[in-house]
């Protein structure tokens, strides 16, 4: 099954004006001088030519992409991450993150993982992005630094970054609507599991109800030892920032000492 | 309501997945902050999460749910030690930037110099206007040098 008629030159279309969107965007000084002062405002437009774009194609793929809620969160998290990575202040980069995580908790809702939504509300705009102010507040100097108004090869990188979405794009609208009962490999659990229940719910709202706890299932069940594995990477890497931190405090003072 | 009747049809969240991956990886390639480099990383992690729940709808099982768990276990172990490496490189050069590592390049590379940019900012920043709380009453010139009391 391919997409239905006009989606994929709309998605095309849409990934092209993002493309130059981004290039429009992203923090250069060498650009002529009409298209230094037009940059900015022809970057966001061709931008949100390509949001409504994706919003069009999404009305014609039918399924998820029809529903105004995941259109809204869709829109709010790729506005973010657009933001993100164009702003030339790293902390309204972070700040941006923070709402691009925002659609994305959101999005991960729409989907039916609504644990993964808080949870990514929690780790990262609580824990991780937070982690990132601190140190940009430790290291950044006052004022706007040179190298955050530059970028390596903007042009270079955003042709690259439309031929790998067009690709993905083209590749995504060959998936079929309904997964291959072929290549559905049963684990052991799953084959016991299925012999009592049937293993794969019709109905995604049935997947909905108890999906915290069937996801807790999974986890401590066909997962345990990748769990375990988990928290012992998490000790590691705070052993290893620790001790990171506090050789580089000896280091430091052994060369002072010596000067 | 269609997306009740055809619950696997998945594209959209795929292709926003997709465009969340792209934007990180022009990020990281673009951006010299090192800062904004690890967060154009956590984008395309997050892109990355939101295409495993789109399959794990697709595929009716938790499997995918699973592994966004232990990406956000290895985001978090690899955002600390990353930033601690960062700071160590901030204490040695003073700025930010991935450039002032380019002694460390290959050979054949060329290096790169800054050329023409200009020491301060031609793009004039913008700061967040707040809106006057009150209005300043219209002041009486005439009137000031007569006033008795203070």
């Amino acid at each position: 099954m391919t997409l239905p008629d006009g989606a994929t030159p709309l998605l095309l279309g849409s990934v092209a004006a993002f493309a130059a969107g981004l290039w429009l965007l992203l923090p250069s000084v060498q650009r002529a001088g009409w298209l230094e002062r037009w940059s900015s405002r022809l970057g966001v437009a061709l931008g949100a030519a390509a949001l409504a774009g994706l919003a069009l194609a999404g009305r014609r793929l039918g399924g998820l992409g029809e529903e105004a809620v995941f259109q809204i969160v869709a829109a709010v998290a790729l506005v973010g991450g657009t933001a993100t990575v164009v702003t030339r202040s790293p902390v309204y980069a972070a700040i941006w993150f923070a709402l691009a995580l925002t659609g994305v908790a959101g999005l991960l809702l729409v989907l039916g993982a609504q644990f993964l939504g808080v949870a990514t509300i929690v780790v990262y705009a609580g824990a991780i992005l937070v982690m990132f102010l601190f140190v940009l507040m430790l290291a950044q100097p006052t004022g706007l630094a040179p190298y955050d108004r530059v970028s390596n090869e903007p042009l270079l990188s955003a042709v690259a970054g439309g031929v790998l979405l067009a690709l993905l794009t083209v590749s995504i609208g060959r998936l079929s609507a309904e997964p291959p009962a072929c290549c559905q490999v049963p684990s052991r659990a799953d084959a016991v599991a299925a012999a009592a229940a049937p293993a794969r719910p019709a109905d995604p709202a049935a997947l909905d109800a108890d999906a915290v706890a069937r996801l807790g299932a999974e986890l401590f069940g066909r997962h345990l030892v990748a769990v375990e594995a988990a928290g012992l990477l998490l000790l590691v890497a705070l052993v290893g920032a620790i001790a990171v931190v506090s050789r580089g405090e000896a280091a430091e003072s052994a060369e002072r000492g010596a000067a | 309501m269609l997306a009740a009747a055809f619950p696997s049809l998945i594209h959209g969240a795929l292709v926003v997945g997709a465009v969340l991956f792209v934007l990180g990886l022009v990020g990281i390639l673009t951006r010299r902050n090192l800062i904004v480099m690890f967060l154009s990383a956590e984008l395309m992690l997050q892109g990355i999460s939101v295409s495993l729940v789109a399959w794990s709808r697709y595929h009716g099982d938790f499997g995918g749910h699973a592994l966004v768990v232990f990406v956000l276990t290895v985001a978090a172990c690899e955002a600390a030690v990353a930033l601690v490496f960062v700071l160590q490189a901030f204490a040695r050069t003073g700025r930010l930037d991935s450039a002032a590592w380019q002694s460390l390049r290959d050979t054949e590379v060329p290096r790169r110099i800054d050329r023409e940019l200009p020491a301060t900012d031609t793009v004039a920043p913008v700061w967040p206007r707040l809106t006057p709380s009150g209005v300043e009453p219209a002041r009486d010139d005439s009137a000031e040098p007569s006033r008795e009391h203070v």
